[in-house]
């Protein structure tokens, strides 16, 4: 389940044309990377979910605990591509924004739902 | 079964008409809630009226609701893999996309034939003449347009639009019949009054913090929130995002004037 450790399939091949100077990706290795990338936050954001209301973060804390956790995870994922992003996705924004919002309901929903089972049992 | 009933419904509990365990585990939580409203400085304004809920609402509202929508959603992913109309591919379709996945590859690999090799072959897919690529400038259809105009494919859309409606409809209804007119959980984080209208419907005190919602936004809460856990559990095709299925829409109407940017 440690999907966050799932090595990285395979870069994609940029090669560049002898006509035009447009790097071409691998669209499969492209998408196994970016889906890897949005199971990890979506599992992660559950997990923070649950951590956050067992501590009992309230209000505002529990968007900073939220944003904190997903800022760990861009993080690690970079540094698991080695910090060469452009070998593995097509953009920045992919391994340091992409399904931040996404992540957020999730997270809200399993952070009340612990948040109520163990504080207002 | 009628004391429970009762319980079940009166979930603000005041310390007399509890039964007597109860009593016991509420006098310790509610010193464990004026510790923690101490604790929290600036937060202790908003939690200063900390309501005890009932602990069959936990048990039989919270987690039955949850457990019907992860099984409703599983459900409908089945019934949509079982209803799916199985569409022969049209040949001319299926040529165009192999025509350009060969196109695609010359592209990638160009790298490694000689120079006029590539010219040779570029010149076979983009010839002005009998180019098997080049599409002249008024003939490009839409991709929207042809969509539309298979009516397979509105079938499926159609099919599947309502494949997601219809439990949701239902499930709403069944919750607003079942679990109205009482808290049902208390949110974590403080609201403006404004939401109050829209998360407490069933409850008609105005003094009520925000922050403790009916059932009807722990329906909703769980609609958003639950598509994550599906896209884990059930894999990548699950019908429960719309920009994925539109994505998958598109990609199945070829427009070869627009592939090759």
């Amino acid at each position: 389940m440690a999907v966050e450790g799932d090595p990285r399939a395979s870069a994609n091949k940029s090669l560049g044309d002898a006509v035009d100077d447009l790097p071409i990706f691998n669209v499969d290795n492209l998408q196994s990377n970016i889906k890897s990338i949005y199971y990890s936050r979506t599992f992660l954001s559950i997990i923070g979910g649950v951590i956050a209301g067992i501590w009992g973060f309230t209000g505002f804390t529990g968007f900073i605990f939220y944003f904190i956790v997903m800022a760990a995870a861009s993080l690690s994922l970079a540094a698991k591509a080695k910090f060469s992003v452009h070998a593995y996705f097509d953009s920045w924004s992919r391994i340091l924004v992409d399904g931040i919002f996404g992540g957020l309901m999730s997270f809200v929903l399993f952070w009340t739902f612990a948040y109520d089972i163990v504080h207002i049992f | 079964f009628l004391s429970r009933g009762v319980e079940f419904l009166s979930p603000f509990l005041p310390s007399k008409g509890t039964k007597r365990w109860q009593r016991l585990q509420i006098r310790p939580l509610l010193f464990f809630l004026s510790q923690k409203g101490l604790c929290f400085g600036g937060a202790a304004a908003s939690m200063a009226e900390d309501l005890v809920l009932d602990t069959a609402i936990r048990d039989w509202v919270l987690v039955p609701l949850s457990v019907v929508m992860v099984l409703i959603g599983v459900l409908r992913y089945f019934v949509s893999k079982l209803m799916r109309s199985h569409q022969a591919p049209d040949l001319k379709v299926v040529k165009e996309g192999q025509v350009i996945l060969r196109a695609r590859n010359l592209r990638a690999a160009s790298g490694f034939i000689p120079a006029k090799s590539f010219r040779s072959r570029k010149t076979y897919f983009t010839n002005e003449e009998n180019g098997l690529l080049h599409v002249p400038k008024g003939q490009s259809q839409n991709a929207q347009a042809q969509m539309f105009s298979d009516p397979n494919l509105a079938m499926d859309m159609m099919k599947k639009n309502l494949s997601m409606i219809i439990p949701q409809t239902l499930t709403f209804a069944w919750v607003n019949f079942f679990f109205s007119g009482f808290v049902a959980a208390k949110i974590p984080f403080p609201l403006t009054q404004r939401f109050r209208g829209m998360l407490q419907n069933g409850i008609d005190l105005s003094t009520v913090d925000v922050s403790y919602v009916s059932s009807r936004s722990w329906y909703f809460l769980n609609l958003f929130g639950l598509r994550g856990l599906f896209s884990l559990i059930l894999g990548e095709e699950n019908a429960m995002d719309d920009t994925q299925r539109m994505m998958q829409m598109s990609g199945f109407g070829f427009d070869p004037s627009r592939v090759i940017a």
